[in-house]
C-alpha cells in the first residue's frame, strides 16, 4: 500500500471509521526524538544561526558598517607598534596614512576625518576589520566543509556500495585503497598534493560563486577523506544484501540497480546523514590546518584558517610577540568561532545519531 | 593451519604489499616530476646530445622503467634515500655539488617528531588514566558526565587553536617558557652550535623546556578520547567474573580498581596508541609548525615552499613516515595475536570510542 492510497483513506468520512491506525516513518520517530534532545536541538539552532549570520549577515554587517572585509585601515593599527586596535573601536576612516611632516614622526589621520566602528577591532599589522573578516571568512571555511563533504560522501558511496554489493575483486581492491588511503599520514598528503598542484585549479571558482581556491580544497580534502563513508557503506551493503526483502525482490524479478537504489539505499540514508554531519566538522578543520600551513586558501582571500595563520609568524606579522604589542583578540576570535562550530557539528551529529538509531527508544 | 597462524601470514603479506606500494607511489612522483633527468648533472643549455644521454646512462635513467624501480626499492633496503636537492645551510645544489644524504636528515627530524609524540605519549597516559578510572568507578555520576562532556569539547578542538593560545600567554605574554625552537638533547661541540641553531642551547634542561607546551598540546588531543576508551574498556573489565570474585574475597574498592581491573584496562589501550600514529604524525605537523621545530612536519614544510621542491627530501619523509606507520601496525596486530591466540581479526575492528569520529588529520 503506498502513502498515497493511506492519506486518501485516512481523510474518508468518518462514518465508516477504522480505528485509526498512526504511521510513523522513521523520520518523523527520529524528528520527535531529536525535538527532546536539549543539547543537540541548541546545536542545530546554533548553526541555523551562524548560517543566517554568515550568508546574509556578512553583507548586511559590512553596509551597515560602512566597509568591506579587505579595506585596509592603517590608522587601525598602533602607530610605532603595529599593535592592533582591540575589540570595539573607533578608527579613523582612511585608507592612507597621512603625508610625513617630519622624518621621525608619523602623522595622525587628517583633521575632520570620520570615524568607522571595528566590533572585534583589526585583524593584524594591515588593519582589517577582524569582525567583518570573521564572517566572510565563515563563509569560505563552512563552504569547503560542507563541499568536500559531498564530494566524499557521492564518492566514497558509490564505491562502498559498488564494493559491498558485488563482492569479489571489486571489494577486494577498494579495501585494500581504503587501507592504503587509512595507513597514510592525510595531512601531510594533503600539503604535498596541494603545493604540487599550485595555482592550478585555485582560479577556477564555479563562475565567482566561491571565492579563489575554495573549489580546489574542496576537492582535495573530499579526496582524502572518502574512505570513511565507503567503509560504513560497505558494511551495511554486505549485511543487507542477503537478507529476505532482498531475496523477495529478486523474486518479483527486480534488477540488481533497483534494488540498490529503491530497497538498500534507504537503509544507507540515516547513517549517511549522521556521518556527514560529523564530516562537516571534520573538514573545516582540515581546511584550517591545511590553510595555516599554508597548501590552502591563499591571503587575502579571508577564511577561518588564514585568520588564524596570520597570527602566527608570517611574513605581515613580525613584531606579535614583542610585549608591548600583546594583542591576544586576532587568535581567540577565529579560535572561539572554529571551536564553537565544530562543537556544534560534533553534538548535532550525535544527537541525529541517537534520534535516527533504529534500536533507540521511542 | 590454526587460525592465528593464518592471520598472521596475511597480515605480514598485507604489509608487504603496502609497503611495496608505498615505494611504488613515491617512486612514480620522484620520476615523474623533472622532465630532464640529466639536467641534475649537467647544464642543459650548452650539452650537447651525447652529453644528456651520457649523463642519463650515469644516472640510470636510460633504462625500461621497471628497472629503474628495481635498483630505486634495491638502494631503499640499503637505506640509501639519495642526497637532498638543497644543501645543509640553504640554498640549493648547483648540478656540479650535492646535497646531504637524506636518510641522515630524515633519521634527524624523525627523532624529533618522536621526542615529541613519544613525551606527549607519556603525558597522555598520566592524564587519561585517572580521568577514565574516575569516570568508571562511578558510571553515570556528574563526575562521568562531566567527563563526557568535556571530552566533546576535546575532540571538538582544533590542535592549531590549542597551541597558538598556549603559545600565546604561557610564552609571550608571561614568558614561562620558550616561545618556539628546539634543542637537542645531547650538546655538541661548540663549532657546530655556530651552523645549527639546535645546538646552541643544547642540554637535557633546555631541551625539555622547548618541549613542555608540545607535550602539553599532543596529549590534550587525545586525552578526550582515550580517557573516554579507558573508561568504556573498565566498565567492561569491571563486569568480567574474576572482578566479583576479588569482590567476594573482600577486596577494597580501591584494590579492586588499580590491582584488578586497571593492567587489564591499560595494556590494550596502550597498544592502540600505536594504531594511532597516523593521527599523532599529523598532530606533530601542527605542533612543528606553530613552535618551528625541525621535525617531519616542519622539514616537510621547508621542503615544499619558498625556494623550491626538495623532492628527495619528500619522497624521504614520505616513505619513512609511511614505514613506521605500517611496521607499527603490523607489530601491534601481531601482538595482539601474541596476547590471545584466538583472535581472527585485527583488534582494529572492534574498536569504537566515540564511534564516529573522523580523524582530522
Amino acid at each position: 500500500m503506498s502513502t498515497g492510497e493511506l492519506e486518501a483513506r485516512r481523510r474518508l468520512p468518518a462514518a465508516h471509521a477504522e480505528p485509526t491506525v498512526v504511521i510513523s516513518s522513521p523520520w518523523r520517530i527520529g524528528w520527535r526524538r531529536f525535538r527532546r534532545d536539549r543539547v543537540a536541538m541548541a546545536s542545530g539552532i546554533f548553526l541555523i544561526l551562524l548560517v543566517l549570520a554568515i550568508f546574509p549577515g556578512a553583507k548586511l554587517a559590512s553596509v551597515a558598517l560602512g566597509h568591506g572585509p579587505d579595506d585596509l585601515y592603517p590608522y587601525a593599527v598602533g602607530t610605532y607598534t603595529l599593535r592592533p586596535d582591540g575589540p570595539w573601536s573607533w578608527v579613523p576612516d582612511t585608507h592612507q596614512l597621512s603625508p610625513q611632516t617630519s622624518d621621525t614622526q608619523i602623522a595622525g589621520p587628517v583633521k575632520g576625518t570620520p570615524n568607522t566602528l571595528f566590533v572585534l577591532g583589526a585583524d593584524g599589522p594591515l588593519g582589517h576589520d577582524l569582525f567583518l573578516r570573521l564572517l566572510y571568512g565563515g563563509r569560505v571555511s563552512l563552504e569547503v566543509g560542507v563541499g568536500a563533504t559531498i564530494i566524499a560522501l557521492l564518492l566514497g558511496v558509490t564505491l562502498g556500495v559498488l564494493a559491498g554489493w558485488l563482492g569479489g575483486l571489486v571489494d577486494g581492491a577498494v579495501s585494500r585503497l581504503t587501507e592504503l588511503v587509512m595507513a597514510l599520514p592525510i595531512l601531510l598528503l594533503l600539503l604535498m598534493v596541494g603545493t604540487g598542484l599550485g595555482d592550478g585549479l585555485s582560479r577556477f571558482t564555479f563562475w565567482g560563486v566561491f571565492n579563489d581556491g575554495v573549489v580546489q580544497l574542496m576537492l582535495l580534502i573530499g579526496a582524502f577523506t572518502w574512505y570513511y563513508p565507503a567503509r560504513i557503506a560497505r558494511s551495511q551493503m554486505l549485511s543487507l544484501r542477503n537478507r529476505e526483502f532482498v531475496e523477495a525482490a529478486r523474486m518479483v524479478g527486480a534488477r540488481g540497480t533497483t534494488i540498490v537504489r529503491r530497497h538498500l539505499f534507504p537503509h544507507l540514508l540515516p547513517s549517511l546523514v549522521v556521518y556527514g554531519t560529523i564530516m562537516v566538522a571534520t573538514a573545516l578543520m582540515l581546511e584550517v590546518g591545511v590553510t595555516f600551513l599554508g597548501a590552502g586558501i591563499q591571503l587575502p582571500t579571508a577564511s577561518w584558517g588564514t585568520l588564524l595563520g596570520q597570527t602566527w609568524g608570517s611574513a605581515l606579522n613580525p613584531t606579535v610577540n614583542s610585549p608591548d604589542n600583546f594583542q591576544p583578540w586576532p587568535t581567540i576570535a577565529p579560535s572561539v568561532a572554529i571551536l564553537l562550530t565544530v562543537l556544534a557539528l560534533n553534538q548535532l551529529g550525535e544527537g541525529l545519531r541517537e534520534a535516527l538509531d533504529p534500536a533507540g527508544v521511542r | 593451519m590454526p587460525p592465528w597462524a593464518v592471520f598472521v601470514l596475511r597480515r605480514l603479506l598485507s604489509s608487504i604489499v603496502l609497503l611495496l606500494l608505498l615505494t611504488l607511489i613515491t617512486f612514480l612522483a620522484f620520476s615523474r616530476i623533472p622532465s630532464q633527468p640529466a639536467s641534475f648533472l649537467i647544464d642543459i643549455r650548452y650539452a650537447t646530445p651525447a652529453d644528456i644521454a651520457h649523463a642519463n646512462h650515469v644516472l640510470g635513467t636510460d633504462r625500461p622503467i621497471y628497472v629503474q624501480y628495481g635498483r630505486f626499492v634495491w638502494r631503499l633496503l640499503h637505506g640509501d634515500l639519495g642526497r637532498t636537492f638543497r644543501q645543509a645551510r640553504g640554498g640549493f645544489t648547483t648540478p656540479s655539488s650535492t646535497g646531504t644524504p637524506v636518510a641522515g636528515e630524515v633519521l634527524r627530524a624523525g627523532a624529533v617528531t618522536g621526542a615529541i609524540a613519544f613525551g606527549g605519549a607519556i603525558l597522555l597516559f598520566l592524564v587519561s588514566i585517572p580521568l577514565g578510572m574516575l569516570a568508571a568507578s562511578k558510571p553515570r555520576s556528574p563526575v562521568d558526565r562531566a567527563s563526557a562532556g568535556l571530552s566533546m569539547v576535546g575532540i571538538s578542538t582544533h590542535p592549531l587553536v590549542v597551541a597558538l593560545l598556549l603559545q600565546l600567554f604561557l610564552a609571550s605574554k608571561w614568558h614561562w617558557l620558550p616561545q618556539n625552537g628546539y634543542c637537542d638533547f645531547v650538546p655538541k661541540t661548540t663549532s657546530a652550535q655556530v651552523y645549527e641553531p639546535s645546538a646552541a642551547c643544547s642540554g637535557p634542561v633546555g631541551w625539555a623546556e622547548h618541549l613542555v607546551i608540545p607535550w602539553i598540546v599532543f596529549s590534550l588531543f587525545f586525552v578526550a578520547l582515550y580517557s573516554r576508551m579507558i573508561r568504556a574498556r573498565m566498565l567492561e573489565v569491571l563486569d568480567e567474573p574474576y572482578i566479583r570474585t576479588a569482590r567476594a574475597k573482600g577486596a577494597s574498592q580501591r584494590r579492586v580498581l588499580f590491582r584488578h581491573a586497571l593492567p587489564n584496562t591499560v595494556l590494550p589501550v596502550v597498544t592502540m596508541l600505536a594504531m594511532d600514529i597516523g593521527t599523532a604524525v599529523g598532530i606533530c605537523v601542527y605542533i612543528e609548525a606553530v613552535f618551528r621545530m625541525p621535525g617531519l612536519g616542519f622539514t616537510t614544510i621547508q621542503s615544499m615552499g619558498g625556494a623550491g621542491l626538495d623532492l628527495p627530501m619528500l619522497v624521504g619523509i614520505t616513505l619513512f613516515t609511511g614505514t613506521v606507520i605500517i611496521v607499527l601496525n603490523l607489530l601491534v596486530d601481531l601482538l595482539a595475536v601474541a596476547v590471545d591466540p584466538t583472535i581472527s581479526r585485527s583488534p582494529r575492528a572492534g574498536r569504537r570510542a566515540f564511534g564516529l569520529a573522523p580523524r582530522t588529520t
